[in-house]
């Protein structure tokens, strides 16, 4: 048996002998993505704990177990840790670090060292925003966008959270200027940029939007840290400063965050859509150059935040057209996937399903966001429960199923083992109902008039709180089953080879499952393109100790 | 970079050239709000700010010949040229001048007033 | 890590061979890296700009009202002790690029003693503008009080400090890898075959010049002339 990544390491510092210190100071960009992966969804725990919290809050009209002011300062929690600490770094530095440099033949990133400290950076970030629940008044309460001139009035603890915001873009920012460097110097020799598979098409987007949005996020987080310590002035109306400026910076970046995040999910849905219906993607270039055209369009529509907050109307106007724009290249993701499937041999594994789930979530929260472009409609809109359940459909529906997908799709490859296939899909089936259950009828308590963000409301909107608890009750149960199902993968699953999916792309060319330290045996030479199938079978096929092709 | 085959004498000269017409713009900075063009000194201003940093980018930074580099750096100028354009239009339109209290009608006629109403 | 890097080779159907592009001593790639960082530095002040900007279109007036009060001459001073700082680290490169080791040590020092001279200049101005009653608390820029100044100006002083203030950050952070640097060079880590550090410290160095070119006019210069007039 040859020796695997959790065998042996490459350190930052020294060669320590204990287990525990390798794991720490480990620069392997396959190690990193794991623990990435462990700390990411601790977390997401947590905020699905406070969530659910909130749920039983909302069960009845009226106060339960929570006042008003915890109500806040749960959703804050709920948003911060979802936003900030799972869903921005999430894709990019589990899959982007594991998968990514093995897609382009690559023995690591372009800065093993700093992928190290960015990690760390991370973990402070992290370390930083929780601690602030114990300190001083608690947890901020002005909900995850810190918006002026009430984040300088209160008296929690949002500098501490402000703080951690920005280390945690100074980590995001890191990862995207490593794996940017790594797409452009890396690659295998002969791949060309539309060699690339399309995943790392997705990273490529998103590291942009890392590298050239989070400075904005950045200098607005200390600008409003400056303005509470020092009044500087800049977004206190008392000063003349104006909060819609803050808004404005705020969204500069924000906006673009939330393609940040959907990029490479759906880098994740093209690898999975023509591994599974044995077919070559259909509109390779369409698919990568939408990619990073949303990434550039991204930057063009934060304004669309600001249709209610004293934006002037010709403003209004112009945001309102741009943002209708971003439809345009996602529209032409999904057809280029439902075409791939068309006369594919539709294999129907767990990812497959959560791909196919994600088909239908996703274009809910995609039109459902096309309505609230729209400045008239949003005014009405705007704050209800229907731009929540839009974006948790988008973020939840979209991004987190994606994630759940790539777990599916590259478990085998992280731990040579496989989890239970049946009990997989019972977990899929769970969550996508209770996923439904929760959020749908939020669209319709929010167009009838529901706010977010109250811990209270009329009666008439209580059947729609009550179902979406029962959704939540039955998303959480399959969640925590899906998780159960992969930890007893990893403990006594069936031994895999390195390729179980029939896929095509290089990190499924790998000597053994899980990889060797340092990836394929020898660089291969890339004179193919990523989803090569003929009549169901991969087409390039490789003696994995010379790496030479052999079909 | 090559660091075989560096004419060190013609990069030395080239550096001091650069060095010299910054130092004369600089100057120019200094002599231009009081000699020509005084009405829109703003833009001459930022003008010649503009000129020196394009000659620090092409000749101090290296930037010449650099083809990724250059486009990366002229995507993020451009970027943030974008969003200084929608910020101005949005400020210039703002239908609220007569109703909000931190817009310049209300400071020139004294900010007291305003935050004596706070 | 440490030993000397052989890269791989590749071989494609044909048999011809194709040099892999490790991570280890890449000098492009440590490039291309650094200049995405400073891609972020610009970003960050292209927000504080905008701000900047948004306040000016509003405060037209104000703003040259205050910065026709600001010293001048310091601050044109500063420009020309960045200028020659910006020199003394592209000899020092070109130094160390011809294996001039001690030249550029020189070089770097002479950066290092501008960089304070910039630094003291900078605390001149401060001290003097504080002991006019402008500074970051002080009555003059709280609103609501007998020498509160306008709206306008208080924006204008706020954002001064905070700029100046994070640019006199970044001279501060250029002076500490410049130590460093001079650590490295003398470890013989950093030589004539082997200067991406070097290479992107002066980089950096460039680069706060380069923020310091519109941050001097954007401040000092709109206010001087005419007082009344000015932009737009």
């Amino acid at each position: 048996m040859s020796k695997t990544y959790f065998d042996e390491t490459h350190c930052a510092i020294g060669h320590p002998k204990s287990t525990f210190m390798q794991w720490m100071l480990t620069v392997d960009h396959k190690r990193i993505g794991l623990m990435y992966a462990a700390v990411m969804f601790t977390f997401f725990f947590v905020a699905v704990a406070t969530a659910l919290a909130m749920r039983f809050e909302l069960f009845a009209p009226g106060a339960q177990f929570m006042d008003g002011d915890t109500f806040n300062q749960a959703f804050t929690l709920h948003g911060v840790i979802m936003i900030f600490l799972f869903i921005v770094p999430g894709i990019p530095a589990i899959f982007g670090n594991i998968v990514m440099p093995l897609m382009i033949g690559a023995k690591d990133v372009s800065f093993p060292r700093l992928n190290w400290f960015t990690f760390w950076l991370y973990i402070a970030g992290c370390i930083i925003a929780v601690s602030s629940l114990w300190v001083g008044e608690g947890f901020a309460d002005t909900g995850w966008t810190f918006y002026a001139p009430y984040s300088l009035n209160t008296g929690t603890n949002v500098i501490m959270t402000l703080v951690a915001a920005f280390v945690l873009g100074m980590a995001s920012i890191l990862t995207g200027l490593n794996f940017l460097v790594t797409i452009h110097r890396l690659r295998a020799p002969g791949m060309g940029f539309f060699q690339m598979p399309l995943f790392v098409w997705g990273i490529y987007a998103t590291a942009w939007i890392q590298l050239l949005a989070t400075p904005v996020v950045g200098i607005t987080l200390i600008l409003a840290i400056l303005e509470k310590y020092f009044g500087i002035g800049i977004f206190d109306p008392s000063k003349g400063g104006d909060p819609v400026l803050f808004e404005h910076l705020f969204w500069i970046y924000s906006h673009p965050a939330v393609y940040l995040m959907i990029l490479p999910a759906f880098g994740i849905m093209s690898e999975i859509i023509p591994t599974f219906s044995r077919k070559e993607i259909f509109g390779y270039r369409t698919i990568a150059l939408s990619s990073a055209s949303i990434a550039g369009i991204g930057y063009l529509v934060w304004g669309h935040h600001l249709f209610t907050s004293g934006m002037s109307d010709m403003a209004k106007v112009i945001f309102s057209f741009l943002t209708f724009f971003v439809a345009i290249p996602t529209g032409i993701k999904f057809y280029d996937w439902v075409a791939t499937m068309y006369g594919g041999k539709i294999v129907l594994s767990t990812p497959m399903l959560w791909a196919l789930g994600t088909l239908i979530t996703f274009a809910i929260g995609g039109l459902t966001g096309v309505t609230i472009a729209m400045v008239g409609v949003d005014i009405h809109l705007q704050d209800t429960y229907y731009s929540v359940a839009h974006f948790h459909y988008a973020m939840l529906g979209g991004v987190a199923f994606l994630l759940f997908a790539g777990m599916h799709y590259w478990f085998p490859l992280c731990f040579g083992k496989m989890y239970s296939e049946k009990h997989a899909k019972n977990a899929f089936y769970l969550q996508f109902i209770g996923f439904n259950m929760l959020w749908f009828p939020m669209f319709i308590a929010g167009y009838l008039g529901m706010p977010r963000r109250y811990f209270d409301y009329l009666p008439e909107f209580q059947i729609y709180h009550q179902v979406s608890f029962f959704g939540a009750v039955i998303f959480i149960t399959g969640l925590v089953y899906m998780f159960v199902t992969f930890y007893k993968g990893i403990k006594n699953g069936e031994k895999t080879t390195p390729n179980p999916w029939n896929a095509t792309t290089l990190e499924w060319h790998l000597p053994s499952a899980p990889p060797p330290l340092e990836n394929h045996s020898k660089v291969p030479y890339v004179d193919f393109r990523p989803y090569e199938y003929k009549h169901g079978e991969p087409v390039v096929k490789f003696d994995y100790v010379t790496m030479k092709r052999i079909d | 970079m090559e660091t075989t085959n560096v004419d060190y004498k013609a990069e030395r000269a080239g550096y001091y050239k650069v060095l010299v017409g910054l130092l004369l713009l600089t100057a120019v900075t200094f002599i231009q709000p009081h000699m020509f063009m005084t009405d829109s000194n703003f833009m001459v201003q930022m003008f010649i700010g503009t000129v020196k940093a394009w000659m620090i980018l092409i000749y101090y930074m290296h930037l010449k010949g650099e083809k990724l580099i250059g486009w990366s750096v002229l995507f993020s100028l451009l970027l943030v040229v974008f969003f200084y354009i929608m910020v101005i239009i949005d400020v210039n339109h703002f239908q609220f001048l007569d109703l909000s209290h931190i817009t310049s009608e209300v400071t020139s006629s004294g900010a007291a007033n305003a935050s004596a109403a706070h | 890590m440490g030993h000397e890097y052989v890269p791989e080779i590749a071989t494609d159907r044909d048999g011809n061979e194709y040099e892999v592009q490790g991570w280890q001593g890449d000098f492009y790639g440590g490039k291309l890296g650094f200049w995405l960082f400073m891609l972020t530095e610009v970003m960050m002040f292209g927000a504080m700009f905008l701000a900047l900007t948004y306040y000016f279109s509003l405060h037209t007036a104000d703003f040259v009202n205050a910065s026709a009060s600001l010293n001048r001459y310091l601050g044109g001073f500063n420009t020309v002790i960045l200028l020659v700082s910006a020199l003394t680290m592209g000899l020092g490169l070109l130094k160390m690029r011809v294996g001039d080791i001690k030249g550029a040590k020189l070089m770097i020092w002479a950066t290092i003693i501008l960089a304070i001279v910039f630094l003291g200049v900078k605390a001149v101005e401060w001290t003097a503008e504080y002991n006019h009653g402008v500074f970051l608390g002080l009555d003059a820029l709280q609103s609501g009080n007998a020498h509160s100044k306008p709206f306008g100006e208080i924006l204008f002083f706020g954002l001064y400090f905070t700029m100046t203030g994070l640019h006199g950050f970044h001279i501060i952070i250029g002076i500490g890898l410049m130590l460093w640097l001079l650590k490295r060079i003398n470890a013989n880590k950093v030589n004539q075959g082997h200067h991406i550090l070097h290479f992107n410290i002066a980089l950096y160095w460039d680069l706060v010049h380069l923020i310091w070119v519109f941050v001097f006019p954007y401040f000092y210069m709109i206010g001087a002339g005419d007082v009344t007039g000015g932009a737009h």
